[in-house]
């Protein structure tokens, strides 16, 4: 057996940890994180290669395996979207929400190629998305409700403003640290398990745990993209929702 | 499969307990971060996310939503002409059981009125035969009272002769022609009619 350091190395199969310190190199923006930045990069162009194909040559009268797969994805956000925040509202934010579920999606199932990595495994992506949605959030409160959406945070007394500022900051917390923990131990486990079996196990069955934890991970991704995805829209439509 | 910060250990770390709980001083909210492994990346990672955005905006969600519309447009017209080629259907149906009903109600009357216009039409030939039967037997009555009477007249033609002869052989006397047809003639209607 391995330790989990040992096989990180082993798996470097790219040379990440070579460049800066530990794979953290300096650029004009500060510390980045570079096997972070390349996985992204190369999960953009996936999605990109993705929806481009299934995009191309789109038909009304017979769909292709692709673009029917797009338009479920789209379809079923939307149906959520639409549940959930009002036809007028929501209607714009449906590109945010797609491009949300869809580049969680590939980046949680990405670190599942072996030697790769996924973007959301870092917490650096998963905090910057709540931020995005936090700060998405907040806009949107202020623009439907104006200047009443601050009152919210004073109800129903003014002493829970503290409690609310807390509960506003714990949103973006939350959806970070779920995402990240679930997809960060998936690939740890993959990494541990793989460290756990000598190649004499492995030909024995000791194959059997990896393939059984790459098939839950993939359902994990799944459930990961949606639940952050469908908390967002929770969110969104709690700031744009009319009370009467 | 690693993530490739340093200080991803050292997010397990007592350490790292420990400065959570002491508060929020800048010094240890930097060491928070730096336990967390919190870097750039996070600017970067947004970024990524607005061109990503921009570009599923772009290139992905516009022909998303046209064939979206579109097929639903598609099905609504499909479900629009197929409702009106359903009510056009039941207007042709309808024309056509009353069209049928018409043509049956006319064959009736046809045949009704042949039939009636048949009657008519043996009665006709029937009055008309019974007509010509009477005429011919009137007309054969006629001809038989004609006979009749030509009989009788030629019968009375010759009894006078026979009679003239007769008496000019009894008499055995002349008498002039018209006295002699005369007598014969009043001596006839005297006898009266022979029963012939």
């Amino acid at each position: 057996m391995r330790g989990l350091e040992e096989v990180h190395k082993e798996l470097d199969l790219w040379g990440f940890l070579n460049y800066g310190h530990h794979g953290v190199v300096h650029t004009p923006i500060g510390e980045v994180n570079l096997k972070t930045i390349v996985m992204t990069w190369i999960v953009m162009i996936l999605i990109g290669i993705f929806t481009v194909a299934a995009t191309r040559n789109m038909r009304v009268d017979r769909p292709g395996k692709l673009q029917l797969m797009v338009e479920e994805i789209f379809l079923f956000l939307r149906g959520l979207v639409y549940e959930n925040i009002d036809y007028r509202k929501g209607a714009g934010l449906m590109c945010l929400i797609f491009s949300l579920f869809i580049f969680l999606l590939f980046s949680n199932l990405w670190g599942l190629v072996p030697t790769m990595m996924s973007p959301t495994a870092d917490i650096n992506t998963t905090l910057g998305m709540a931020l995005t949605v936090f700060i998405l959030v907040q806009v949107l409160g202020l623009r439907y409700k104006g200047g009443k959406y601050f009152k919210h945070y004073v109800e129903p007394v003014p002493l829970f403003l503290p409690l609310t500022i807390v509960e506003e900051l714990s949103k973006p917390i939350t959806l970070s640290f779920r995402l990240y923990g679930n997809i960060y131990a998936g690939e740890v486990l993959i990494a541990v398990l793989l460290g756990l079996f000598g190649l004499t196990v492995d030909l024995l069955g000791g194959f059997i745990p990896s393939v059984i934890w790459l098939a839950f991970s993939i359902f994990v991704g799944f459930i990961q993209a949606f639940i952050f995805t469908m908390l967002t829209i929770a969110y969104i439509s709690q700031v744009t929702a009319e009370h009467h | 499969m690693d993530f490739p910060g340093p200080a991803t250990p050292t997010f397990f770390h007592p350490d790292g307990h420990k400065l959570n709980r002491k508060g929020v001083s800048s010094h240890n909210m930097e060491e928070v971060i730096k336990a967390l492994g919190l870097n750039s990346t996070l600017v970067a990672q947004i970024f990524h996310f607005i061109v990503l955005l921009i570009f599923l905006r772009v290139v992905v969600y516009k022909p998303v939503v046209n064939v979206l519309e579109k097929r639903q447009q598609f099905i609504h017209d499909n479900v629009k002409a197929a409702e009106e080629e359903r009510k056009q259907a039941e207007a042709l149906r309808q024309s056509y059981l009353a069209d049928m009903q018409k043509a049956k109600e006319e064959a009736q009357a046809i045949i009704q009125q042949a039939v009636k216009a048949g009657e008519a039409q043996a009665q006709q030939i029937i009055e008309a035969a019974k007509a010509e039967a009477g005429r011919i037997k009137e007309s054969a009555l006629q001809e038989i009272e004609r006979e009749k009477e030509k009989a009788v007249a030629e019968l009375r033609d010759q009894v006078v002769t026979l009679s003239i002869l007769v008496a000019d052989k009894i008499i055995g006397r002349q008498i002039t022609q018209d006295l002699q047809h005369g007598l014969v003639q009043e001596f006839i209607k005297e006898a009266g009619d022979l029963p012939c």
